[in-house]
């Protein structure tokens, strides 16, 4: 008898069909591709069809001022006369790429930290813990202002120059404090999740199937990274999702401070944050950077959320 | 064990701050070098660092975190008494109401998963999550202090805490309702809630005794260090409100370079911070009998 | 929930959101004030006063903020104008100048009295100027006041050089000794006021070392320091010590004097002429070699101060060489000639060989045998203020400067009260402690909340107060302080407070915004001592191609400045601009229409000459220009981040790019990390400044040049600017001063050591029933002329400018208050 071969569907592509099923999820997959290649190209095809940059202020001073969305400024112009729609896009550079790093930052760092700090527990698991709870305690505005000030103008590392040079920057030390920016609000981000994760972890690891792991031999590092983490996936990529926006509004925050993305550059929490102060007379200001942000966000958590229950190995329904 | 740990993050504060640019008495107009001298005599400012690091400890472990630089004769554990409440009130209003909505609309959308109530709530949820709180506040304040005229639209009042603690509560109930779901929705089909189905419990008990202790885990993980922050004081709020909380003054301390002030309260916040997380940690025990120590 | 209850929910949500929107429309527009004007329920003005204040001690803190609330919790000895902030009567009543201008006599009023009912005396003002200068108490202001007499040396720690019993003036050393005689005293005639009126005294660091390195260079100084026959308390026994002492010192000084001085001086029977040698011999063997740099107190036992010299050497010795070895260090990497070379010059040389330190030494050393130069600290009591009787008081000035009466209503020549300041030392501003002398008093401190403060009955002019307290609130927040004012929530808020974007909607309520020139300017620092901002053409091409007109279209409410001092607040020094102005042009025989393009700074094509001119050529680029050879990645533009700030860097980034094809780089930075690196010019490029005057003086703005250390940021230093300025302070009449204050600003703005951007402007509210507050050029206020009009009637109505309107109420109080000015 010929053995029937079973084929059996890979958890990603089982996954990924329950996911086109979700409609709320795909929606949001679908803005935020669209989003990101929006940001991607969107300045240079502006730049392209009107001529507009992020920080062209018009030559005419008449058209120095905020003017309300027009077929030439489908998003009005800003205090300096500059397009809205071309600083949201560069802003969405910013934005999204402070949210990406932090986020993987936290993936990678906060998610292997709790995970072994759940698993192996005791006396690790407390030291490891505490260890977060200093890191967490010391306040991170001063950790940006040591760091922008040891690291920032000329001490900048030589890797960031470089990274901000492939970034493209003419003039680089704007772009040197973002990345600097990024590596600070990715410092911090991990320390959260490390918590979560290390909550679902002991709440795993003595369920039966780790002992069974355990039982047949598999090393700790496969029962951790096979066995426990895809079975906490689920708070944890809602805790990413989470992670965006809360590193967003840190960013914005730090840049009202002063110590966050350079002028001419935006972002899209820096320019929310100056929109709302005249909400009551141009709202256009606040309203696209706003919705753009919001809408954004929006849909990573409907992502984030339709990921969780596709990944969620229990999840059979659809 | 929050002892020795609040001095090892007092000492690598008192590093950064000594790191950082700038001093006190840093200002615009440029001061003379014999009256900058004057200062660092009078302040100790002038003897080698580990003597100042040594004299600092030796004040802080005897609970004295002596005056403020800034606002000269205030003493840094009267500033923190007097500015905790603030926060703390606020900070607890906020986080019972983001509690109720969260919990509430998190369950809800767990049990009836992919339903209408699920998107609705989790789209609510998700506004809360998307509007930052520097957004959410000023358009509350246009909202209902310029065009309905019901509520002050900043300073410390009764009524004046109604926006703020929304404000505040808008993004933790978004939190809360996100991690219940999905805590939820794990523990809803393990094996101990089969069980207790199996064992002809009814629905209620079964959720209520049994899945939400169980399903709140990520919550109450994300409680400890949120409620800390959240008594602390949260400058953004603090700012727009214009409210006397202990976040704001943190940060001025900060940006004025304050090292007594920045130090009591990144000790007062560490020691917060470390037993809310104790907190947490013997509270899994209590919610999941699961989770053993060895 | 069933989907229809869904929709039904929706749709009720949506109705009350337009309800809402419809709501605001029909509350929007066609109001006459903005926001709520309703008349307060109590005689209270509540006004929103920035930052939380630092301390209620007026003599610490150096902020606007407080200074406001200063004013209203001490009166000086003088108060200023509501209007033109000129000094008026205040607790003195008048006063009398000097032919000199460097001496005045105050006539206090006798009813002044502390909000604790004690009399406030010529004493308090004595009291409070010497805590204000006493070291201990470092003031942030006290240089402020450096023009009183010794208020400098007392406040730097120094000290007068004493040989024998005669004290070292600074005639004595000086190049050309002035020969101008003492004028005669002004007022009576008293102990102290010989000594204040005798030529000043010499004062030096309180430091040994530091005073011996300014000995050194000094040939004239270090003659007084010499060894002379008359420092020999026992000269054989001197001798005899240096002759038959096996330590080294001894030896090495044997060594280097003649022997037969040596010898002669150890006889008891020495001539004078034989010790003049032997001094002379000390002064060459002190001259030769220092004394630290060899192992020469082995076997001594050093007095305790010659000890911690040594101490003090070697540390800065061992800083230097490590600091040149670390330069080495960098040194060793570079691979270009030029670049180690330029490295080489930043090393350091150890401390050299220091007459007077030696000397120290040598006095520390033979105690009793030689008589030392003494170093008499300068003490409070030793300043240049007197009270002649308990209602009289005489300030005396190191020089003359016409613009000391206004410079003494600022914060720090308030007085501050002993009885409470001695009893409870820091703790005095404690609102439980805190004794003031102003028209209010401290009733209740709630930090970051409010400070709520009454009509102090006590007080001399109680009676002419008209409001019952005020409440500030410390705000920070521009939106925040808009949005309670709006609402009613406030009476009147600080300067500086209406957001750029707000400014069009908001100045339409004439009434209650005021917007007027403002004593003081913003304008970006160049470091002049960096590569490409040396050269002053290269500055003048970057200021050349900023259309200031348009920056100020942009800010809506600032002027464009084209020079150091905003024109329009002080008449007078205009006029003087205007005909040396003149003179200029005629002596560079310019048209009239040249001199005018010439000043009134905005010429691309000539700056982009200067660029082509000074090696950086710049191309036609499309329809722009461009300028690759500029090195953009070794300047940027400096600021600290705040709204208006940002705007104006942004602003000017696209004039420098349309306009020359260069990008500087902006680099915004926190207040702290910023004033650090602006001040030590540790940036490359430019950075911002804005300055509010001190006083109503030109100079205010002239002095930010001035001296080696000055605050104008650019690191500029002009030897001719400075004597420039130091000849006209010394001219007496007004006019001419002007005139040679002028040519000196004139003769900057060649140099251009910074770009001048925009003459500041008020930016502030108040509702229309507050009278008696002005937008005065400093915004600072004589709350005591302010009052609620309860008459909507009287109300500021169709204001155009606030400054111009006459309030009979406030002309009588003034006329009254300055009636005394006569008596």
């Amino acid at each position: 008898m010929a053995q029937e071969i079973v084929k059996g569907k890979s958890l990603w592509k089982d996954a990924w069909q329950r996911l086109l099923k979700n409609k709320l999820a795909v929606f949001g997959l679908v803005v935020i591709v669209v989003m990101t290649l929006a940001v991607i190209v969107g300045p240079w095809i502006i730049e392209k069809l009107t001529g507009y940059t992020y920080d062209l202020i018009p030559k005419d001073n008449s058209l120095v001022r905020s003017v309300p969305p027009t077929l030439k400024h489908p998003m009005g112009t800003d205090d300096a006369g500059r397009d809205i729609l071309a600083r949201v896009l560069q802003g969405g550079r910013i934005s999204l790429m402070v949210g990406i790093i932090s986020t993987l930052v936290s993936l990678v760092i906060g998610v292997s930290y709790g995970a072994i700090a759940g698993y192996v527990g005791g006396a690790v698991d407390n030291l490891m813990m505490r260890i977060v709870d200093i890191l967490y305690s010391i306040p991170y505005i001063l950790i940006v202002i040591v760091l922008l000030s040891v690291f920032g103008g000329p001490n900048t590392p030589e890797w960031i120059q470089k990274l901000s040079a492939a970034f493209g920057g003419e003039n680089n030390q704007g772009l040197n404090q973002i990345f600097l920016l990024f590596f600070a609000l990715g410092c911090v981000s991990w320390l959260t999740m490390a918590r979560v994760v290390r909550g679902q972890i002991l709440s795993l690891k003595n369920q039966e199937f780790v002992m069974a792991a355990r039982a047949t031999g598999v090393s700790v590092f496969g029962i951790i990274f096979k066995h426990l983490v895809p079975n906490a996936l689920g708070p944890v990529i809602v805790y990413a999702t989470l992670t965006v926006p809360s590193v967003m509004l840190t960013e914005a925050f730090l840049s009202f401070l002063g110590i966050g993305v350079q002028p001419p550059f935006a972002s899209w929490g820096s320019l929310a944050a100056d929109g709302i102060k005249n909400i009551q007379i141009y709202p256009w200001q606040m309203i696209f950077p706003g919705v753009t942000m919001a809408l954004t966000l929006f849909s990573l958590n409907f992502l984030g959320d339709g990921l969780r229950d596709a990944l969620d190995p229990q999840t059979r329904k659809f | 064990m929050i002892i020795p740990m609040a001095l090892l993050v007092i000492t690598l504060t008192w590093a950064l701050v000594r790191i950082a640019p700038g001093n006190f008495y840093t200002q615009e107009k440029k001061l003379p070098p014999a009256v900058e001298e004057n200062i660092k005599k009078k302040y100790g400012l002038d003897k080698p660092w580990y003597q100042q690091y040594g004299i600092m400890m030796w004040n802080v472990v005897r609970g004295d975190f002596g005056s403020s630089l800034k606002y000269e004769g205030q003493t840094v554990n009267e500033i923190i008494w007097r500015h905790f409440p603030y926060s703390a009130t606020i900070g607890i209003l906020a986080y019972v109401l983001a509690l109720l909505i969260g919990l509430t609309a998190g369950v809800i959308a767990s049990l009836k998963q992919n339903s209408i109530f699920d998107y609705g709530s989790t789209s609510l949820a998700m506004l809360g999550l998307s509007v930052p709180n520097f957004v959410l506040g000023p358009l509350l304040v246009l909202v209902f202090s310029f065009w309905l005229y019901w509520l002050p639209p900043a300073r410390w009042s009764l009524a004046g805490l109604v926006l703020p603690v929304v404000t505040l509560a808008a993004i933790y109930a978004a939190y809360i309702a996100r991690l219940t779901r999905a805590g939820m929705l794990e523990v809803m089909r393990s094996d101990y809630i089969r069980t207790a189905r199996a064992k002809g419990l009814d629905e209620k008990t079964v959720l209520l005794r049994h899945g939400l202790r169980g399903g709140i885990i990520p919550v109450v993980s994300f409680t400890g260090p949120a409620l800390a922050a959240l008594l602390a004081g949260t400058v953004v709020v603090e700012k727009v409100f214009a409210i006397p909380g202990l976040g704001n003054i943190f940060i001025q301390s900060v940006l004025n370079r304050d090292e007594p002030l920045v130090l009591g309260i990144v000790a007062f916040l560490s020691i917060l911070i470390m037993v809310f997380n104790l907190l947490v940690d013997i509270s899994y025990g209590f919610l999941d009998p699961r989770i053993r120590y060895e | 929930m069933s989907r229809m209850r869904f929709i039904q929910f929706y749709s009720i949500s949506a109705i009350i959101l337009l309800s809402i929107v419809l709501n605001s429309c029909s509350t929007a527009g066609g109001n006459r004030y903005f926001g709520s004007t309703k008349f307060p329920k109590d005689n209270v003005l509540r006004y929103i006063s920035g930052a939380e204040p630092e301390s209620l001690d007026p003599q610490i803190s150096s902020g606007q903020p407080e200074a406001r609330i200063y004013t209203a919790l001490y009166d000086g000895l003088v108060e200023f104008d509501p209007k033109t902030l000129q000094p008026i009567p205040s607790i003195a009543e008048n006063w009398e100048i000097s032919p000199g201008v460097d001496e005045f006599i105050f006539h206090l009023r006798k009813n002044a009295r502390w909000s604790d009912g004690a009399p406030l005396t010529a004493n308090d003002f004595v009291y409070s100027l010497r805590r204000g200068f006493a070291p201990e108490t470092t003031s942030r202001t006290a240089s402020l006041g450096y023009f009183v007499k010794y208020a400098e040396a007392f406040n730097g720690n120094q000290v007068f050089i004493r040989r024998g019993d005669k004290f070292i003036t600074e005639n004595d050393v000086a190049e050309k000794p002035a020969d101008a005689p003492v004028p005669p005293p002004f007022g009576p005639e008293t102990d102290f006021h010989k000594f204040l009126h005798a030529p000043a005294r010499l004062t030096l660091d309180g430091d040994t070392l530091k005073r011996a390195q300014a000995v050194e260079p000094n040939q004239k100084l270090k003659e007084f320091f010499k060894f002379t026959a008359a420092d020999f308390k026992n000269a054989p026994a001197l001798a005899a010590k240096i002759k038959n002492g096996g330590d080294p010192l001894s030896q090495y000084l044997a060594a280097n004097m003649p022997a037969d001085a040596l010898a002669c001086a150890a006889a008891a029977d020495c001539s004078d002429a034989a010790r003049q040698a032997f001094a002379d011999g000390l002064n060459k063997a002190t001259d030769a070699a220092s004394f630290f740099t060899q192992d020469w107190f082995a076997g001594l036992t050093l007095a305790e101060p010659a000890k911690k010299l040594g101490d003090v050497v070697a540390a800065e010795n061992k800083k230097r060489a490590d600091a040149n070895k670390k330069i080495d260090d960098e040194i060793a990497q570079l691979t270009d000639d030029a670049k180690k070379a330029e490295k080489e010059k930043t090393k350091k040389k150890p401390l050299g060989k220091l007459f007077y330190a030696n000397r120290f030494v040598l006095e520390q050393s033979f105690p009793d045998e030689l008589a030392p130069v003494e170093a008499v600290p300068v003490k409070g009591e030793d300043i240049g203020v007197e009270a002649l009787d308990d209602y009289t008081l005489r300030i005396t000035l190191r020089q003359p400067a016409p613009f000391f009466l206004g410079l003494l209503t600022h914060q720090f020549f308030r007085p501050v009260p002993r009885q409470a300041v001695e009893k409870w030392g820091k703790e005095w501003v404690r609102p439980e402690h805190i004794v003031t002398c102003g028209s209010f008093k401290v009733k209740e401190y709630r930090p970051y909340d409010k400070l709520v403060v009454e009509r102090d009955p006590n007080n001399w002019d109680a009676a002419n107060v008209h409001l019952d307290g005020i409440e500030f609130y410390p705000v920070e927040e521009q939106a925040t302080t808009l949005n309670l004012y709006k609402a009613g929530a406030v009476d009147a808020f600080l300067n500086h407070s209406v957001p750029a974007s707000w400014i069009d909607e908001v100045r339409q309520y004439k009434d209650e915004y005021m917007n007027l020139p403002e004593n003081a300017t913003s304008y970006y620092s160049f470091n002049v001592r960096k590569p490409p901002f040396d050269n002053p053409k290269i500055r003048q091409a970057f200021s050349l191609s900023i259309d200031r007109v348009a920056l100020s279209q942009f800010r809506k409410i600032t002027k464009p400045l084209y020079h150091i001092t905003p024109s329009g607040i002080f008449p007078d020094y205009d006029r003087a601009m205007d005909k040396v102005g003149e003179e200029i042009r005629q002596e560079k025989k310019l048209t009239p229409e040249e001199w005018d393009k010439q000043q009134k700074q905005f010429n691309p094509e000539l700056a982009r000459k200067f660029l082509n001119d000074n090696g950086f050529p710049v191309n036609k680029a499309g329809d722009g220009f461009e300028c690759p050879s500029f090195p953009t990645d070794k300047v940027v533009l400096l600021f600290n981040t705040t709204e208006s700030n940002r705007q104006i860097a942004e602003f000017i980034q696209a004039q420098w790019k349309q306009n020359l094809g260069i990008t500087v780089p902006l680099n915004n930075m926190e207040f702290k990390t910023f004033l650090p690196f602006r001040n030590s010019l540790q940036y490359q490029g430019l950075a911002l400044s804005l300055w509010s005057g001190d006083y109503m003086d030109p100079y205010t703005f002239l002095s930010l040049h001035y001296g080696e250390q000055n605050d104008g940021g650019a690191g500029f230093h002009d030897p001719k600017y400075d004597k420039m300025l130091d000849d006209a302070n010394a001219e007496l009449d007004p006019q001419k001063r002007n005139e040679k204050m002028a040519r000196a600003e004139y003769y900057l703005i060649d140099q251009l050591p910074v770009i001048p951007l925009t003459i500041n402007a008020t930016n502030w509210m108040k509702k229309p029933y507050v009278k008696g507050m002005y937008p005065n050029p400093g915004t600072l206020f004589a709350w005591k002329f302010i009052y609620l009009e309860p008459d909507p009637a009287k109300w500021d109505t169709d204001v155009e400018n606030l400054m111009n309107v006459s309030d009979p109420q406030v002309e009588n109080q003034l006329r009254a208050l300055k009636s005394t000015m006569t008596k």
